[in-house]
């Protein structure tokens, strides 16, 4: 859509497309459809030859392209990876469930090293989302376990107070539990001779092999106990379709049937802005 | 690779949905128009995965704005709001280029592939769900490339 807008306001546009139904629906001027898993639009990490070659494939539509093209890039990613072939070679003890807050906190103090270790390799971190520095994680952890243990989606847990959050509930819980996600995930991929997992196997193993996979669910059951159809899109936002069990993570579609409006009309709801 | 067949069907089918938010698109309103050739061309890149500087606000769900990231940007000081159980993230945690591929922008053009690079990329928080909503800010968007003098914007969507 904004390469439309962009090219009526005189910028000309090139696009790559993750998703090549959506890109064929909204026909942007010149796009390069890729084949690689979302989240990844230049395929791989720390390959720059594959990188660049994608890159010049895409840009090379703004001198090829006389009409509006899509065009299929010929090449998988490069994983050596896939589904099942990846085992965490951090081992963390079977999370319990009895206690979830000991079971997460002991979690987070084994994967501290790990996380740090990443953190210095790569210069950098992509946790602080919810406005928590890497620093304050244990309040992250207890924002968490506050939200488990039913105090709501309309105020900050008091035992959360401190940081400096950089959004509203009731969508700072999805933030927070993003933040969680991104400490194990780099923790557990610190190793700079491992491929990374294929994100199947991280899920997995986060919902399978953690306490914080406990507790995302745990999130997911206080959802539905609120009551709050606009709630339930959080749930989807925190737990992928496959690793709910009995529904849909979303929940059912409105009655009505129309997903996206149902969205835009949730959207002011879960920002804070609208009660 | 994941294409929509590889997805659980319920996100599968989601993503199909999603696509109607596109059936709206005035084709013909778009004109046709080219840059100069690569080699004299100034891009700029435009990611939907809502990165920005740590200083910057955060985009709000359902945000329609944008941010500007400098082309020299430390990367220990981008953060990325668009987050989702469905966006493969261990790469991006890895390796920024493979969201934002400044890196690479830079091999092309000290290769002579390309003539320039903008100051400044931009950023907008994707999957929106209405695809108006961005009308008012790509024309803002485009009057702020043409003074970074840039020729040609690729988008890069996660």
């Amino acid at each position: 859509m904004l390469s439309h807008f962009l090219q009526r306001n005189g910028i000309p546009t090139t696009t790559i497309s993750l998703i090549r139904e959506h890109t064929e629906v909204a026909r942007p001027p010149r796009a390069l459809w890729v084949p690689f898993p979302l989240g990844r639009p230049l395929g791989v990490a720390d390959d720059p030859e594959f990188q660049r070659d994608v890159l010049r494939s895409a840009l090379s539509l703004l001198e090829t392209a006389t009409e509006p093209t899509i065009e299929d890039y010929p090449h998988d990613a490069p994983d050596s990876g896939g589904d099942g072939v990846w085992a965490c070679s951090v081992v963390l003890p079977e999370p319990e469930v009895s206690d979830l807050e000991a079971a997460m906190r002991s979690e987070v103090d084994l994967l501290t090293p790990w996380y740090a270790e990443a953190r210095r390799r790569r210069g950098r971190t992509t946790v602080g989302i919810s406005g928590a520095t890497p620093e304050e994680i244990d309040q992250v952890v207890s924002f968490v376990i506050a939200v488990t243990q039913g105090s709501g989606f309309k105020e900050v847990p008091i035992s959360a107070r401190g940081p400096n959050w950089s959004h509203a509930m009731p969508m700072l819980v999805r933030f927070a539990v993003e933040d969680l996600r991104a400490f194990y995930q780099e923790a557990v991929t610190s190793g700079p001779e491992t491929n990374p997992p294929s994100q199947h196997d991280m899920h997995s193993w986060i919902f399978n092999k953690t306490a914080l996979g406990r507790a995302i669910i745990q999130i997911g059951h206080q959802i539905a106990a609120a009551n709050e159809p606009r709630l339930m899109m959080m749930r989807g936002l925190i737990v992928p379709e496959g690793f709910w069990e009995g529904e849909a993570a979303w929940g059912e579609a409105p009655p009505d049937g129309d997903r996206l409006g149902f969205i835009i009309r949730s959207r002011a709801y879960l920002a804070g802005e609208e009660a | 690779m994941v294409r929509l067949d590889d997805l659980h069907p319920e996100e599968a089918a989601g993503m199909l949905a999603a696509a109607a938010r596109f059936s709206s698109i005035d084709h013909e309103a778009t004109p046709w128009i080219a840059p100069p050739p690569l080699v004299e061309s100034t891009i700029c890149l435009i990611t939907s995965a809502a990165l920005h500087r740590r200083s910057d606000l955060p985009f709000r769900f359902g945000d329609t704005g944008y941010r500007l990231i400098p082309d020299d940007v430390d990367p220990t000081d981008l953060v990325q709001s668009h987050v989702s159980v469905n966006f493969d993230r261990t790469h991006y945690q890895r390796d920024m280029n493979v969201v934002l591929p400044i890196d690479r922008l830079h091999e092309l053009r000290d290769a002579g592939e390309i003539g320039g690079i903008s100051p400044a990329h931009f950023s907008v928080l994707g999957a929106s769900p209405d695809a108006r909503a961005f009308e008012a800010s790509a024309a803002d968007m485009a009057n702020r490339m043409r003074e970074l003098g840039v020729d040609a914007a690729l988008l890069v969507p996660v």
